[in-house]
């Protein structure tokens, strides 16, 4: 076994479980594109080789005490190199194992859930095919190469949100998502060519370190960071580019679960935190990114207040989540943004799967309508909703009350205490909203708000063919992620030792001790909003109406997402359309078609003023004899 | 003394000048070829200017010359023009553009 | 200024003015006479400048000849004097454009030649001289234009043929 140390296996264990994924993609688009059984085999066996090799990589680099890099030459330019390989230290392995964990779950789900639909290969293509770009991502020692991986994690998501093209609305919302995270995409590269004009080169572990201070003003290093953070805003559905996570419910429900809760959106997340020193550099920036997880996660709670849609309001609730992560990040605390963002993606993978068994029983998005149909009848899955929605509450002992908990540790270091008021404002909003969709689910009423007015499912409905394996299939990763939802809470010190290693510099780790108070006023205000929406919705002869539809004006605000889409039609519509486009268009037509016809008809015009000399009368032919030979004589004598 | 030999030569080129514009300006083919005749005159003097200048006899022989070629190439030209003028019918060089 | 550079101008004048005339008359009788004029003018230019056969010659072949046979072509065909158009816009400004042009460039050419500021002196070639000089020395060109004025006889014959003569020209 002496062959087998961490070194010599680091290196082929990383190669296998990041570019296995790839070519599962090229295989099945090739090759097994008529036979789905093979292509689910091919994809759910690469992405068990990949978990497999995630877990080794832990258990060989537990106490790693420096990151641990590899790259090969790519790209030479003068005095610019950028490599291409891998980087591994504690945060980049601890997303490795929550990427390959959560995505080798819902691969197998989804041989459930996606069985019969006439595009299987192509899913599983498409899923391998993120896997590949998620996992690149997560170990890319450059900017460079996270760059391109980011690109393609959108383009994956973008292919899965459109997977049922036909429908218009599917296509148009995959469209919306890639075209707003691009804009956020834009201004991520052109931070990154900021620090490469100044760095030199675009290593992570060379900006996090102190060089990077030195080769650039401080006001250099806050205007890249907040391109980089444009970046991550558009990403990870922070305000303002937030309205594209709800329309990406179209997609299949494994899709949100994977892509768009716990691992795409996730990933603005874990870039700031590989950036954490570099941004930890300018406080400007950290301050920006602070207020606007706060605002994100505070319009995205009352966006879900009143909506009706199960998955868009766990899309919703996923914004508010990612913001929170953002808030305590930002506070100073890297553990806290990791530490949630890890159980986020638990408990609310588990949410999406559970919502997803629910639509595909009974082909409704609609939680009045799932009520209706009796859904509590499915056991399990309604468990393990309402196990997720206490985590995500924060209730006592589930795994996210330890992570909300080192949040608001964080928010309640810093010297204004605004920030900590928002967050235990959003602990309660996001206590309301979660429990107002379990106890809908529950207790279903005759008395609903609307009867014909169901969103439209979002996956179309197949036959029942609900075998023996077939429900096994669908409920055993919810098992495993209940689990998970449950026990993770107990791990967060030996998290937090892991985290410490790898020379991660400028962090700070609050003493959860530090408030002792804090924990049960954050639980009291999670109590008070389960309470207030038994109250509203649970308990027998309930009104069934929140407290913010009772005012119309606050209800049309929240459900029309604060008129941001409208903002944003107007934007395109006006703006980009009628004025950027239109000066555009009259440019190319008048100018540019213009010059070319203008060039064209002068020399036809000029041809037949000319052609006259020719073929007129013979003194325009004496004329231009007479021309000829004076100019001749000028020309000779002269 | 006479004159200057560049006023000779200017008082050639005025002549030419204008046997040319009537060349080209008269919508009448025989002042086209009148035109042409004031050009060979204005050609003459120039000659016969320059025999006095460099006191040769070559230029004055060379008008000899210039007055026999223009002797033959009125009559035959003002025959071409008869010969056309019976096919077409008329003088205007307009007529005779059939290569348009 | 002597007599004789007086003459040369007065001559000059005459010259000039009476092609410019010819040239813008609508009568074609007209200009024919005016032309005549200026070819006695330029006869007299001739003599002046030393060469009096040629003006003989001039007045004998040129105003003689050559203007009495347009003068006979005119008055045979009777154009009409209207029918012409007279000096259509489009026509005569390129051409007396060009004419400046041509009288520009000409200025140039010559003053840029040394040696045209000489006045000339005077001097005559006697006629029996001339005579002698051009057959010693070019008798195979007065050979040659007798052939070429032998060539326009018959060519000017043919042309002039009737109709049926004139049918096998259109085929030839």
């Amino acid at each position: 076994m002496t062959g087998f140390s961490a070194e010599t296996l680091t290196l082929p264990t990383v190669a296998l479980a990041t570019l296995l994924p790839f070519a599962a993609f090229v295989v099945i688009l090739l090759f097994t594109r008529s036979r789905p059984r093979l292509s689910a085999a091919v994809a759910v066996g690469v992405s068990s080789v990949s978990l497999a090799g995630t877990l080794v990589l832990l258990t060989l680099h537990w106490n790693m005490e420096k990151p641990v890099q590899h790259t090969a030459r790519w790209l030479v330019s003068g005095t610019i190199e950028i490599g291409m390989g891998y980087l591994l230290d504690p945060v980049s392995l601890l997303m490795l194992a929550v990427v390959a964990a959560v995505s080798f779950l819902i691969q197998v789900y989804s041989l459930g859930y996606m069985a019969g639909d006439p595009g299987f290969s192509r899913y599983f293509a498409f899923m391998s095919l993120f896997v590949w770009a998620m996992f690149n991502l997560v170990v890319s020692p450059t900017m460079f190469q996270l760059y391109i991986f980011w690109e393609l994690v959108g383009l994956s998501s973008y292919l899965l949100i459109g997977f049922w093209y036909e429908k218009l609305m599917a296509s148009q919302a995959g469209k919306k998502a890639f075209v707003m995270t691009r804009l956020g995409d834009a201004a991520m590269f052109l931070g990154i060519l900021l620090v490469l004009l100044h760095l030199g080169n675009l290593d992570i572990l060379e900006m996090d370190s102190p060089k990077a201070a030195a080769s650039m003003s401080p006001e250099l290093l806050t205007l890249s960071a907040l391109l980089i953070f444009g970046g991550i805003v558009g990403k990870s559905a922070q305000f303002p580019l937030l309205t594209w996570l709800p329309d990406a419910m179209q997609g299949p429900t494994p899709v949100s679960a994977l892509l768009h809760s716990s691992t795409m959106v996730a990933a603005g997340i874990y870039l700031y935190e590989r950036l954490y020193p570099f941004f930890l550099f300018s406080r400007t920036a950290m301050t920006v990114g602070l207020a606007v997880g706060t605002v994100s996660m505070l319009l995205a709670s009352t966006m879900a207040m009143v909506n009706r849609d199960i998955k868009q309001i766990w899309a919703y609730s996923t914004i508010s989540q990612l913001g929170f992560m953002l808030m305590g990040l930002d506070a100073g605390s890297l553990f806290s943004g990791a530490f949630h963002l890890t159980t986020h993606a638990a408990f609310k993978a588990l949410l999406f799967l559970c919502s997803g068994v629910f639509i595909h029983r009974y082909a409704t998005n609609d939680i009045f309508e799932l009520g209706r149909q009796g859904c509590r009848s499915l056991k399990i899955p309604m468990a393990c909703l309402i196990i997720a929605a206490g985590a995500l509450s924060g209730l006592p002992l589930l795994s996210g009350f330890f992570s909300k908990e080192v949040i608001l540790g964080s928010l309640a270091e810093l010297s204004n205490p605004l920030w900590l008021g928002a967050g235990l404002l959003g602990v309660f909003l996001t206590s309301y909203y979660a429990f107002r969709l379990v106890f809908i689910l529950l207790f279903p009423g005759e008395s609903g708000p609307g009867h014909g007015e169901a969103p439209e499912a979002s996956a179309p409905s197949h036959g029942s063919a609900h075998s023996r394996f077939h429900e096994w299939i669908l409920d055993g990763p919810l098992i495993v992620l209940a689990g998970v939802t449950l026990l993770l809470g107990l791990f967060q010190v030996p998290l937090e030792q892991f985290l410490r290693g790898g020379e991660i510099s400028g962090l700070h780790w609050p003493d959860p001790l530090h408030h002792p108070v804090l924990p049960y006023v954050s639980v009291a205000l999670a109590a008070l909003g389960l309470g207030l929406s038994w109250v509203e919705f649970g308990r027998r002869g309930a009104p069934r109406v929140g407290f913010v539809e009772r005012l119309p004006g606050l209800f049309r605000l929240f459900s029309q997402r604060w008129y941001l889409d409208h903002v944003y039609g107007f934007l395109v519509d006006r703006g980009i359309d009628r004025g950027i486009s239109r000066l555009l268009y009259l440019n190319d037509h008048k100018v540019i078609d213009g010059f070319v016809d203008g060039t064209a008809e002068s020399t036809a015009a000029g041809g037949r003023i000319t052609a006259f000399l020719h073929t007129g009368m013979i003194q325009y032919r004496l004329l231009t004899t007479f021309a000829v030979v004076v100019f001749l004589a000028l020309y000779f004598f002269l | 003394m006479i004159v200057p030999f560049s006023h000779i030569l200017l008082l050639a080129g005025v002549l030419f000048s204008l046997g040319m514009f009537c060349a080209l300006a008269r919508r009448n083919l025989i002042m086209i070829v009148l035109g042409i005749e004031i050009m060979l005159n204005g050609a003459s003097i120039a000659f016969v200017g320059s025999a006095l200048h460099w006191q040769q006899l070559e230029g004055q022989a060379f008008v000899l010359f210039i007055l026999a070629v223009a002797a033959a190439e009125v009559s035959l030209g003002l025959a071409i023009l008869l010969h056309a003028f019976r096919r077409t019918g008329s003088f205007d060089p307009e007529a005779y553009n059939s290569l348009k | 200024m002597t007599l004789y550079g007086f003459l040369f101008y007065v001559l000059a004048a005459v010259v000039t003015a009476s092609t410019a005339v010819a040239v813008t008359r609508r009568n074609l009788v007209h200009a024919v006479v005016y032309l005549i004029f200026s070819y006695f003018g330029t006869a007299m230019l001739f003599y002046l400048l030393g060469a009096p056969l040629l003006a003989a010659l001039e007045v004998i072949i040129y105003a003689g000849a050559v203007m009495v046979l347009f003068l006979f072509v005119v008055m045979m065909i009777r154009v009409e004097a209207s029918g012409e158009h007279f000096f259509p816009l489009s026509q005569w400004i390129p051409a007396a454009l060009f004419s400046l042009v041509y009288l520009a460039a000409g200025s140039v050419l010559m003053l840029a030649a040394p040696g045209t500021e000489i006045p000339l002196k005077m001097l005559t070639a006697a006629p029996r001289d001339f005579g002698l000089y051009v057959l010693q020395n070019h008798w195979f060109f007065i050979e040659v234009i007798s052939l070429l004025l032998l060539v326009a006889l018959i060519g000017a014959l043919q042309l002039g043929r009737k109709q049926e003569g004139l049918s096998r020209e259109e085929e030839g």
